[in-house]
């Protein structure tokens, strides 16, 4: 064969597929246009960006104009949105997730730098988000060396209450759990719709005596009960890499309890879509375009406080945030309810609305 | 009567794919639907398996609405669909234990009929193995004996024996009869194949572009339209010829074109003859002459004004892809 005609025919060829391309044009549009644009954005954006406005509780124990300068200066640039609280309060709300640390100002603070002695400043941290808390205690021991020039300088007496020793995997395994649940959904539950349409494998079901709730929930349940062993081997592998797993038996129950709420959203959500949609290469449309960019704006892999404000607002309306953030609690925290049930309620919300539409959709398209 | 439509009509978008269809089906009967692609079969089949919700008419599937008594209709049958939907990393007794839990058949009573069925499609070496490795013959066997696995009354076939080799096709046919036969299951079949609805069927139902043109038995539509034999025969300016012939013999012109002339008589000898003279007269000769039995295939030109084969394209089935997506 000569170079010319093995040429003419990869055109042939060629010519075919660029052909295929540009007559069903949705499918190349996603891929080669908003695809890239998502992905610039999105890794653009939301990763590595400087964590911005992460809530921190101040008991101030000392009311003088040198404790109220340092702390107000450690309001400055927007790092930190500090929120004056008792102590008890503060470190309530550092229990249930709602500050990332508590700064303690002793009543002695002023006296001590006055007196030419170390002035004491107690930093309180949770560690489950380590970039979060990283970046507040760097901001408090600047602020403490800034502060040093009078008297014999800041202590900062640091103190990690929750999520001690926490590693980037630790902190990554509870995102990559959920991400392996939706993934699946979507590949079981979704994919075995299109699969079974395509195939029309469906159509023995619909003329068999079963109903077609029957063959809708049918459809569900395997789809659920495979994403949730996915899950679950998932957390076995963490388990296995040394993400430690601060939660015994009744933890464990709420992990799979997280991991099955989880799961019957996102079989919903596949099943709404698979209805719209009749071939494979749409589906993988729909997993780059949806599924990706809800799995990297879920906090999962990076933490929401790092992300752009209009990010921010889109990781708050996505139900993986709540999965993830619901996990990772219990898995680097242990149980504490309170941390819980904001996260479990809106997951659950969320897989109710998205079976009854999945269901209600996929028994329009087989009546 | 096992099924029964009265004036049934089915629309999509405006276009109507049956209009008023009314027919019967007698119990243990094998019933035909003969057309040529976009007749209408599939939809009829459709609408008689629940599969589609008729437009107007009513439709009775042994007795029950299909519309209002969905669940007893599927209670009462079997399909076997045009596509093949068997499970195909399922085996072929994972295919048909799955069937029989859709029908609610259990225990003891699931594995004899699996075992039955098994033996009927004649897979019980191959029972174990995957359908994906099975040739296309045999995973229409087994789509055939997992469509009367829960012994229903009435079987459908859409298009049973397309894409199906010579030999499959009378193998696969032998088994429609056997089905019937012993298992005393009425069938319903859309074909169109001339000789599968001759051959299989004790009634045919001639249908195109949604409107039933005849239904009968197989020798009674030969017989009702030919009125005897068809001759055929090859001949220079064989539409001249036509119309000397049609003056001179009493003789039905079925079909002409540039030297082929196709014509049906009561008469054969008188016909030969008038034909032989005519052209001696004419001045042309007889390249080819065959006297034969009319065909179904004459039967449906006789009322199509065309050949089966030269369907109107795949119409129906077109707007039903876009409605099943």
């Amino acid at each position: 064969m000569s170079l010319i005609s093995f040429f003419r025919e990869s055109y042939v060829v060629t010519w075919k597929d660029m052909r295929l391309w540009v007559k069903n044009p949705m499918v190349p549009f996603t891929r080669s246009l908003m695809l890239p644009l998502l992905w610039i954005v999105i890794f653009g954006t939301a990763f590595g960006g400087t964590a911005t406005n992460i809530p921190v509780a101040v008991v101030m124990q000392d009311h003088s104009t040198i404790a109220t300068n340092f702390v107000s200066e450690l309001g400055t640039g927007g790092t930190l949105k500090l929120i004056p609280a008792s102590e008890s309060e503060a470190f309530r709300m550092l229990k249930y997730m709602k500050v990332s640390a508590v700064i303690l100002i002793p009543g002695d603070f002023s006296t001590r730098i006055k007196a030419g002695g170390r002035a004491e400043v107690m930093l309180s941290l949770d560690d489950t988000t380590p970039q979060i808390s990283t970046t507040v205690s760097s901001k408090v021991y600047g602020m403490a060396r800034a502060f040093s020039s009078s008297g014999k300088g800041i202590h900062v007496d640091k103190n990690t209450l929750y999520g001690r020793g926490i590693t980037y995997l630790d902190f990554l395994a509870p995102g990559v759990i959920i991400m392996t649940i939706i993934f699946s959904s979507f590949f079981s539950g979704g994919l075995s719709l299109v699969m079974d349409r395509e195939f029309g494998t469906i159509t023995m079901l619909l003329v068999s005596p079963i109903s077609r709730d029957a063959i809708i929930m049918g459809k569900i349940f395997a789809g659920v009960l495979q994403s949730l062993t996915s899950g679950i081997v998932a957390l076995i592998i963490a388990f296995i890499m040394g993400v430690r797993i601060r939660t015994g038996f009744d933890g464990f129950l709420i992990i799979l309890l997280i991991l099955l709420i989880a799961g019957f959203g996102f079989i919903g959500m596949s099943t709404a879509l698979a209805v719209k949609i009749n071939e494979l290469d749409q589906l993988m449309v729909v997993t780059q375009t949806i599924i990706m960019p809800m799995w990297f704006i879920s906090g999962g892999l990076y933490p929401i406080a790092s992300m752009p404000h209009w990010m921010r607002i889109i990781a708050m309306l996505n139900p993986l945030t709540y999965a993830t953030n619901a996990l990772r609690a219990v898995m680097l925290r242990g149980i504490i309810w309170q941390t819980l049930t904001l996260d479990i309620a809106v997951i659950t919300a969320f897989a109710f609305v998205m079976l009854f539409v999945g269901s209600y959709l996929f028994k329009k398209s087989i009546s | 009567m096992i099924i029964e439509t009265r004036n049934l009509t089915k629309e999509y978008n405006g276009i109507k794919a049956l209009k008023d269809v009314s027919f019967s089906v007698k119990e243990g009967e094998i019933f035909g639907f003969l057309g040529p692609n976009g007749a209408g079969k599939t939809t009829t089949i459709k609408i008689l398996t629940t599969l589609l919700m008729p437009t107007s008419g009513e439709v009775y599937v042994n007795g029950y609405n299909v519309v209002e008594e969905a669940k007893k209709v599927r209670e009462s049958i079997g399909l076997v669909p045009q596509e093949n939907v068997l499970e195909n990393d399922l085996t072929a007794r994972e295919n048909l234990i799955f069937h029989g839990m859709l029908y609610n058949i259990k225990g003891r009573k699931l594995e004899d009929r699996v075992e039955k069925a098994l033996k009927f499609a004649d897979l019980e070496s191959r029972a174990d193995e995957k359908v994906r490795n099975f040739s296309g013959g045999t995973k229409r066997r087994l789509e055939t004996v997992k469509a009367f696995l829960h012994s229903p009354k009435i079987i459908f076939l859409d298009e049973p024996s397309l894409g199906l080799d010579p030999q499959s096709r009378r193998l696969f046919w032998d088994y429609i009869e056997k089905i019937n036969k012993e298992e005393k299951i009425t069938i319903f079949l859309t074909t169109h194949y001339m000789d599968e609805a001759d051959y299989l069927c004790d009634r045919v139902c001639i249908i195109d572009m949604g409107k039933i043109l005849d239904l009968d038995t197989p020798k009674n539509l030969k017989e009702k339209f030919g009125e005897g034999e068809v001759v055929e025969i090859t001949v220079p300016r064989a539409r001249k010829f036509a119309e000397i012939l049609k003056e001179k013999c009493e003789c039905n012109i079925i079909k002409v074109d540039e030297e082929r002339l196709k014509i049906s008589s009561k008469h054969k000898e008188r016909a030969l003859a008038e034909i032989f003279k005519n052209a001696d007269e004419l001045g042309v000769s007889i390249l080819d002459i065959s006297v034969r039995e009319p065909t179904l295939e004459d039967v449906f030109i006789h009322y199509t004004g065309k050949g089966i084969r030269e369907g109107k394209g795949d119409f129906t089935k077109a707007v039903l892809r876009r409605f099943k997506g």
